[in-house]
């Protein structure tokens, strides 16, 4: 019977390869202190009564929802479909006097005031892991790619990690937490690693490998289900993808599309190509490399795992871009791609944005407000 | 005898700050009490303490006393409606316009129906009307502070104080403008008759504007630091209340305004949020145990059907507003009853009001007093519990908090 239902848990969809879709986790604030507001409920209901191409769902706490878009071929329709979906949460949002915003994180809410929403799913969470569930009120952005399959997936895997820096770098837009400035250019991931099950999959060499590794950790009780691992990137079977999660929410849905062809293009270069064999030594590296990006941003050290030297992450964003940009071709997300070196060069990130905003402000709750109307504006 | 001279007459005369320490502790104690013995909200207790010790019960605090503590009832009227003004969006009602028609709904659907019922209990129409337009208004002070204890944060919540800010504002105005009749009755010049309710209309509306203007001038200089603009913000909500009272303004509407002018023309942000805290509870407190002690049971007796028809078309005149109007506002069904219960609440505002008009017209004041008193005592104990009922129900209180 377990049997049974691990097999179909773990039976890969094949999909199109490098094909993308994203969810995003947005924040809801309140117009009066743009503290959180806590009415994902409401929303969530009028949202239902209109026809989106993706979908809208409730996250853990009542202060945040989660945008799903649909499977895309080509960079322009998925930046299309995300400023149809954005244009329809602000314009139900403001029915209600709330604000939404990208970010990863809000800048100053309390995290015990939180409240979880009541379901099963979520009262579990809740139950078990106390205080982590509600400092887990944090926004990322989950890039899903396509893989042909299974073995492919697991490929990918250890492939992407090698770029974990990159997406963190990349999208960090969560430099201040609970009212303080944390130092970090992304301060969310740090909510993420305390969970017993955040990390990254074992380095097994295909899928047989995987299940293997799977019934194992179920038989000892650890997992339940594929939903239990809080990796940063993880196997997706029942849609057939890998899934990046590393990335915060950005402060605009542009960059959340630019952000997810970086990453298609990465995949796109790797099947083509199949520059590397997957290599323990990137997993040696990685959490230094991960805690460079989410502090230091493009300015963090990166040690290159093949060839075993340092380099500057930004410097190696861009050396990528370069690398990848003729795979773009096509789904038509070159000039995506030359955008965000562009932003690189320039060294903007979201964070850095934030920062300005307090700086010229010097009050958070303004940062947050200004964050949501540039979520909101139609660029 | 003369070295013992250090020691005090007996009994000792005892001075305001006593007064206020003994309101508080007895408040919070009855508070408390209240809570823990019947589960019932908070502020009952307080209410419920206000009665034992003025002069209906044991007569503690006298009709003297009452008037002198008259200073702290505007007061704490005045710190509530600022915030509720604040807390109203104007832009929000301006991409919801179905939202401001409901509001208006609401009142009118209320005077009108309560209008309506004194008539038809042959009661004199300028009495009715009178009675009307202040049973249109909601207790600001319990739905705020019942927000502030139960933590509620949702749309009902919200709607409930915008509603409610509408409606007081709609009561103050139609009772202003039943003046002109009030002053003909009694001999009053046809300029004059007129002139009154056109002065404490743009006076008020005037005196809000140059508090708020002050306000923004002032907070520019200091800077977004909220700890000084607390105290500014405190500072010139006290100074206005004190100036609207010695012009003879409504405080309600000259500090509703102040608010609601604060958050909406600063269009800088210029301004931090006002947060009372704990210090705003000892205002609450105040004003529930003065109020209490305020209330008037002796008309039961008298016009016990009239009270009753008063409350009952009160409460159907709103929730068939809120019903047939809510749901165009993005209010599903089920929450714009609740809604409705959220708003029955009478109190302290509504005693301020009848006292006005006593201070102009004893006679005809008493008369108002004898049918609206009744209902507000009955509403400022049963309203708190059944303001809380609906937000807990619409589940916009914190689950936490046993509080209210």
């Amino acid at each position: 019977m377990a049997e049974q239902s691990i097999a179909e848990e773990l039976r890969f969809r094949n999909s199109e390869p490098a094909s993308v879709g994203l969810e995003l986790e947005l924040q809801l604030v309140r117009r009066l202190d743009g503290d959180l507001a806590r009415d994902a409920g409401e929303l969530l209901a009028r949202l239902e009564a209109r026809k989106l191409p993706g979908a809208v769902k409730p996250e853990i706490t009542e202060s945040m929802i989660e945008l799903n878009s649909s499977v895309h071929e080509r960079y322009a329709t998925l930046r299309q479909e995300l400023e149809l979906m954005r244009d329809a949460v602000v314009k139900e949002a403001q029915m209600l006097n709330l604000r939404v915003s990208g970010g990863g994180s809000h800048p100053f809410h309390n995290w015990v005031e939180r409240r979880v929403v009541q379901t099963e799913r979520f009262r579990t969470l809740w139950e078990r892991y106390g205080y982590l569930a509600k400092q887990f009120t944090v926004f990322g952005q989950h890039v899903h790619i396509g893989c042909r399959n299974a073995d492919e997936a697991v490929f990918l895997v250890h492939m992407m990690t090698r770029y974990v820096p990159h997406f963190i770098a990349l999208s960090a837009a969560s430099p201040f937490s609970q009212g303080e400035d944390t130092a970090f250019m992304s301060s969310r991931l740090n909510a993420v690693n305390a969970f017993p099950l955040a990390g990254h999959m074992p380095f097994v060499q295909d899928w047989d490998e995987f299940i293997t590794y799977y019934r194992k950790m179920r038989g000892f009780g650890i997992v339940h289900s594929m939903k239990d691992f809080y990796w940063d990137i993880r196997p997706k079977p029942e849609y057939g993808t890998i899934e990046i999660r590393v990335f915060d929410t950005p402060l605009t849905v542009g960059r959340a599309a630019l952000l997810a062809a970086y990453a298609q293009a990465l995949v796109a270069y790797h099947i083509a190509e199949r520059p590397h064999e997957p290599l323990r030594a990137v997993y040696l590296v990685n959490n230094f490399n991960r805690f460079e990006a989410a502090r230091y941003g493009y300015q963090g050290d990166l040690v290159e795992p093949y060839e075993a030297r340092t380099k500057k992450i930004g410097e190696d964003i861009l050396d990528t871009i370069t690398r990848v940009t003729p795979h773009a071709a096509g789904f038509e997300a070159a000039d995506a791609l030359g955008e965000l070196a562009e932003n690189v060069r320039r060294g903007y990130t979201d964070a850095a944005w934030l920062r300005e905003r307090y700086k010229a402000s010097g009050s958070l709750a303004d940062v947050a407000r200004e964050a949501a109307q540039r979520w909101a504006a139609q660029a | 005898m003369t070295e013992l001279s250090f020691l005090p007459a007996w009994p000792p005369a005892l001075s305001q700050p006593v007064l206020f320490g003994a309101l508080l502790a007895v408040a919070l104690l009855a508070g408390e009490a209240a809570k823990r013995y019947a589960s019932l909200p908070r502020i009952t207790g307080f209410a419920l303490a206000g009665i034992v010790l003025g002069p209906q019960v044991t007569g503690l605090l006298g009709h003297e006393v009452l008037a002198a503590a008259r200073v702290l009832v505007d007061l704490s009227i005045g710190l509530i409606v600022f915030e509720l003004g604040y807390r109203c969006d104007l832009k929000w009602l301006r991409r919801n316009p179905w939202l401001p028609v409901t509001a208006l709904g609401e009142s009118a659907f209320a005077f009108f129906a309560i209008y309506g019922t004194l008539l038809f209990l042959e009661f004199r129409p300028l009495l009715a009307a009178a009675a009307a337009a202040i049973g249109t208004a909601t207790s600001p002070a319990v739905v705020m502070l019942l927000v502030h204890e139960l933590r509620a944060e949702g749309q009902v919540t919200e709607r409930m104080l915008l509603f409610t800010t509408v409606n007081c504002v709609f009561a103050y105005i139609v009772l202003t403008l039943l003046l002109p009749f009030l002053h003909l009755e009694h001999a009053v010049s046809w300029p004059a008759a007129l002139l009154h309710p056109v002065y404490l209309l743009v006076g008020s509306v005037l005196a809000g504007l140059v508090a708020c203007a002050a306000t923004l001038v002032l907070a520019r200089w200091l800077g977004k630091r909220e700890d000084r603009q607390f105290i500014l913000q405190v500072a010139v909500i006290v100074l206005t209340v004190g100036v609207a009272r010695a012009l003879d303004l409504s405080v309600m509407v000259t500090l509703v305004v102040f608010g609601m002018l604060a958050r909406n023309i600063d269009r800088t942000h210029l301004l931090m949020p006002l947060r009372l805290g704990y210090g705003g509870q000892l205002f609450f407190l105040i004003l529930f145990v003065l109020t209490g002690a305020s209330l008037e049971f002796g008309a039961f007796a008298a016009s016990g059907l009239a009270v009753a028809g008063f409350i009952v078309a009160r409460f159907v005149g709103k929730a068939a507003a809120l019903v047939l109007l809510g749901r165009a506002s993005g209010l599903r069904t089920g929450l714009a009853g609740l809604l409705a219960v959220a708003l029955l609440p009478m109190s302290g505002l509504a005693v301020v009001m009848v006292q006005d008009t006593i201070g102009l017209y004893p006679a005809f004041g008493r008369e108002l007093a004898s049918i609206v008193m009744a209902a507000v005592a009955v509403l400022a104990l049963l309203g708190p519990i059944a303001t809380q009922f609906a937000l807990r129900a619409a589940g916009e209180a914190e689950p936490g908090e046993r509080g209210g």
